[in-house]
């Protein structure tokens, strides 16, 4: 419903964004609300579109794989993972094992490191600041290791197209393996802060449901899709990586928790079951790396010439901490790839916000907004022009904006 | 009592200054107990002085769609209402100010005015958090009222059935704690309610988990969010003061204890120490009633307040309640 | 303690060392860019000192001697941050600009280029003196 109507229909409308203490990221909101319920919905993303497949389309892949490092601020590995997947298919380029359990162990890490980075920000918006920090400390411990394997804590630069640009030494391979074992420590009493918690029971229990039906319906991805019991995931569905090899089944709410339910609280059960899912898959991968190169081909000038050659079209889907992404590329022998369409996972998880905020209260808004991990930045790739009339500001723009209001202000 | 009309202006003038000193200081105190158990290093004790400068020298910034003489007048009449408490109450050793005008009856309604003056001001922002925050603010009002009422009847109920006159007055509580009167029985109902009172006390200055009016996530500030500069800096003066006020109710009612006079210290050694214990106890009940509270708990929604005080802590308080009366009438029979 | 199983973790934490850390100094100086315009000068120190991970990616050095001019680099720099200037046969790098991928350090036929641990780089000027590589 458009704001618009929607003012007609109920008492009163309250705007949430596109900025606001209750979104991480900026997305515009409208709620009819009748008392504190939530009657009508509207969101208009949009608001943080960079233009980045712009600039990919200047460039070469082995450029934008670095850029695609920064479509996203947390999950540093999914998107230049995907990309050089669908890369490698168009240009039959062969990825060594190697590289392949390499990807896959950073690819978890990394699903443990968002997950508990989704925990934190999921008590702070439940105003339990103390949990959000416990959350936050605990995961600083897989950011040290990612720091360790890749360099750098967020962009991590180690996706190349045909591999992987650093290997895992003994020495990392240990320091992986304890921090393993910290994390299996931890499980436990992860699990009974958050669950066992009357307050976190009380504000999140049959709050934010999604049922299976609308889950299904609105295509969600991800973790949002598995509270609501679909059991869907790329890693189990379409293997990828080392995968294939693996043990790897959809985490579903259990039935000890009285199976799934499709709120918040089963969401936040399925991301704290998948971290441990996470560190049982880097154990197995720890366990069977196989020797041999990382890289298909080590000369850059040469993987240039190769892919400067390449046509075709190709599909990277990986399975993100929040949910299937996806990479379309077309290159047609030029430079630059002729087309390329990023789909964040986020972008299949947001019109669930509908159904799971109609009838909650204006309460519990912060925290069903927050329960599908939405990630704005990576899905926005578009911005809205109106009447002719254009949203989007640029800095001239805003420079402009800007001095008017100060000559406004000192007449 | 105070008799003469300067002595009564420096009394007032002495409290003012004193519950804004100290209430600062307990905010400071607050965010570095909360800090630690969060294992946070947090601010210097004296951050809460620095906000408050800071804002001061800040511009007020009245939203066009506002009321202004409402929008500016609340945040004075919110801190001027807080210090007025004060004056009823008994702060260490001393009287209170104005002991002779009042009880706890009139402590009570005062309670509410600070709270009133704030609801005045949400409303006048004409912003929707503003709005959503001030209705919220006045639910939870209505909510904590009543297990605060249970509180204070049960305790002035066990005066008067003692035979004392005058069970309402702050002097008749002092010279006579409830304590003495009761037995084992009465002992727990007083704990109960003592329990009860510590669990009102957050509602009251809204902190988490009942700080719905102002829920930081959901209303960016809620019934604050319009407010800026020396308004803003007014209301966390009473924010602070309503600290010492309630924790120096919570001692009045439970801890009217004078230990220098116990120990049979007197002059100017016996009030200093009586201040001493005095301010270590609010110290004490400021830890538990908001920093404890509030680190260990998410924020309820606002039905949730309501029903955790109009259910559990009305069943808690009457619980109380029926136990100091039981307690009574056993030690009649 | 039954329905909030985190209050004992917090007493614990209460008396225990805070796991923040006073950063860039033990206490607040008068002015945080003053302060670390000293470090670089190297008068004083960040507390606690910040080890960097083995493979860090900081500032980029370059060394201009052993560089030959066949700007590869370019090529593969995803930020444009390489500009090669023709008068000198050299390239110049932008590190405001540059993201920190160490693409070119791999793809330099002379390992011209390397990525140091120096990461406290901010300023308020693009093209300061600092943010200039050449
Ligand atoms: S490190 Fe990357 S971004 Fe920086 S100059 Fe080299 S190639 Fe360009
Ligand atoms: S790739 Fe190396 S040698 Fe070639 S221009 Fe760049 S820095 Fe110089």
């Amino acid at each position: 419903m458009s704001a618009e109507k929607a003012k007609k229909t109920v008492p009163y409308t309250v705007p949430i964004g596109p900025v606001h203490p209750a979104l991480k990221e900026p997305v515009m909101f409208t709620f009819g609300m009748e008392g504190e319920i939530v009657r009508t919905v509207d969101f208009a993303p949009g608001q943080t579109h960079r233009g980045i497949e712009w600039m990919g389309m200047r460039r070469n892949p082995v450029q934008i794989v670095h850029l695609t490092d920064r479509i996203c601020g947390i999950c540093g590995i999914v998107h230049s993972l995907s990309f050089a997947r669908a890369v490698e298919q168009i240009a039959e380029i062969e990825v060594p094992e190697r590289a392949d359990y390499i990807r896959t162990i950073l690819h978890e890490l990394e699903r443990i490191q968002s997950h508990l980075l989704w925990a934190g920000v999921a008590a702070h918006e439940l105003g339990f600041d103390s949990l959000f920090y416990l959350a936050w400390r605990v995961r600083e411990q897989s950011m040290d290791l990612i720091e360790n394997l890749t360099g750098n804590r967020v962009n991590y630069g180690i996706v190349q197209i045909g591999g992987v640009r650093r290997d895992i030494s003994d020495e990392q391979r240990a320091l992986v393996e304890k921090g393993l074992d910290y994390y299996q420590g931890l499980l436990d009493q992860m699990a009974t802060l958050f669950l066992k918690d009357s307050t976190i029971l009380m504000r999140c229990r049959g709050h934010g449901i999604l049922s299976g039906d609308d889950a299904r319906l609105l295509c969600t991805v991800g973790p949002t899709a598995r509270a609501s019991g679909l059991n869907m995931d790329v890693r189990q569905d379409y293997p990828y990586c080392a995968y294939g090899d693996l043990d790897v089944k959809a985490i579903l709410p259990p039935p000890e928790t009285g199976g799934p339910q499709g709120d918040v609280y089963d969401r936040i059960i399925v991301r704290l079951l998948e971290v441990g899912q996470s560190i049982g898959i880097i154990r197995q991968c720890l366990g069977q790396l196989p020797a041999g190169e990382i890289l298909w081909e080590p000369k850059m000038a040469k993987l240039l010439s190769v892919l400067k050659k390449a046509e075709g079209e190709g599909i990277g889907r990986v399975e993100a901490p929040r949910g299937e992404c996806m990479h379309y590329v077309k290159m047609a022998g030029k430079e630059a790839p002729d087309s390329w369409k990023v789909k964040a996972s986020s972008y299949s998880n947001l019109m669930s916000w509908i159904p799971m905020l109609q009838g909650e209260q204006l309460a519990d808004i912060p925290i069903i907004v927050a329960s599908i991990d939405p990630c704005l930045s990576c899905t926005d790739r578009v911005a809205v022009t109106r009447n002719g009339q254009s949203d989007i500001l640029t800095k001239e723009d805003l420079t402009r904006l800007s001095r008017e209001k100060t000559r406004r202000m000192m007449q | 009592m105070i008799e003469t009309l300067p002595a009564l202006l420096a009394g007032a003038v002495l409290v003012a200054a004193f519950s804004i000193i100290i209430g600062l200081l307990l905010m400071g105190f607050d965010r570095i107990v909360a800090a630690r158990m969060q294992a946070r290093i947090g601010p210097p004790l004296t951050q809460p002085f620095t906000d408050i400068r800071k804002l001061l020298a800040k511009e007020n910034v009245v939203p066009e769609n506002a009321i202004p003489w409402l929008f500016n007048l609340a945040p004075i009449i919110a801190l001027a209402s807080a210090i007025t408490i004060l004056f009823y109450l008994p702060i260490g050793g001393f009287a209170p100010v104005l002991s002779g005008g009042g009880d706890l009856i009139l402590v009570m309604y005062l309670l509410t005015l600070p709270a009133l003056a704030l609801v005045a001001g949400g409303f006048a922002s004409g912003s929707p958090y503003a709005t959503v925050g001030a209705q919220r603010e006045m639910v939870t009002m209505i909510a904590y009222e009543f297990p605060l009422a249970i509180v204070v009847v049960a305790i002035a109920w066990r005066l008067a059935a003692a035979g004392i006159s005058l069970p309402f007055s702050l002097a008749t509580i002092e010279a006579n704690p409830v304590w003495g009167l009761v037995g084992p029985l009465g002992a727990i109902g007083l704990l109960i309610l003592l329990i009860v009172l510590l669990i009102v006390t957050p509602a009251e200055l809204s902190r988490v988990p009942f700080d719905t009016p102002e829920a930081e996530t959901e209303l960016a500030g809620g019934i604050l969010v319009e407010y800026s500069g020396k308004n803003l800096a007014l209301f966390s003066l009473t924010q602070g003061v309503k600290t010492v006020a309630m924790a120096s109710l919570v001692v009045a009612l439970f801890f009217p204890y004078r230990l220098a006079a116990i120990a049979g210290i007197s002059g100017f050694a016996g009030a200093v120490i009586d201040l001493l214990v005095y301010i270590v106890l609010i110290t004490l009940v400021a830890f538990i009633s908001v920093s404890v509270i509030r680190v260990a708990m998410a924020r309820f929604r606002i039905n949730q307040v309501v029903s955790v005080y109009w259910i559990y802590l009305a069943i808690a308080g009457l619980a109380g309640l029926l136990l100091v009366m039981v307690d009574q009438i056993m030690g009649v029979v | 303690m039954a329905g909030l199983p985190l209050l004992p973790e917090l007493v614990r934490q209460l008396f225990s060392r805070p796991a923040t850390n006073a950063f860039p100094s033990r206490h607040l100086p008068p002015s945080i860019t003053g302060f670390l315009a000293k470090v670089a000068r190297g008068e004083a120190t960040i507390h606690p000192p910040i080890p960097t991970p083995p493979k860090f990616r900081g500032k980029i050095v370059y060394d201009r001697e052993a560089c030959i001019g066949c700007s590869l680099c370019l090529r593969v720099c995803p930020a444009h941050a390489i500009e090669f200037i023709p008068e000198t046969k050299r390239v110049r790098i932008y590190v405001t600009q540059c993201i920190f991928c160490s693409q070119c350090n791999d793809v330099c036929p002379k390992n011209a280029l390397h990525m140091s641990h120096e990461f406290l780089l901010a300023t308020e000027d693009r093209y300061a003196e600092s943010q200039i590589v050449e």
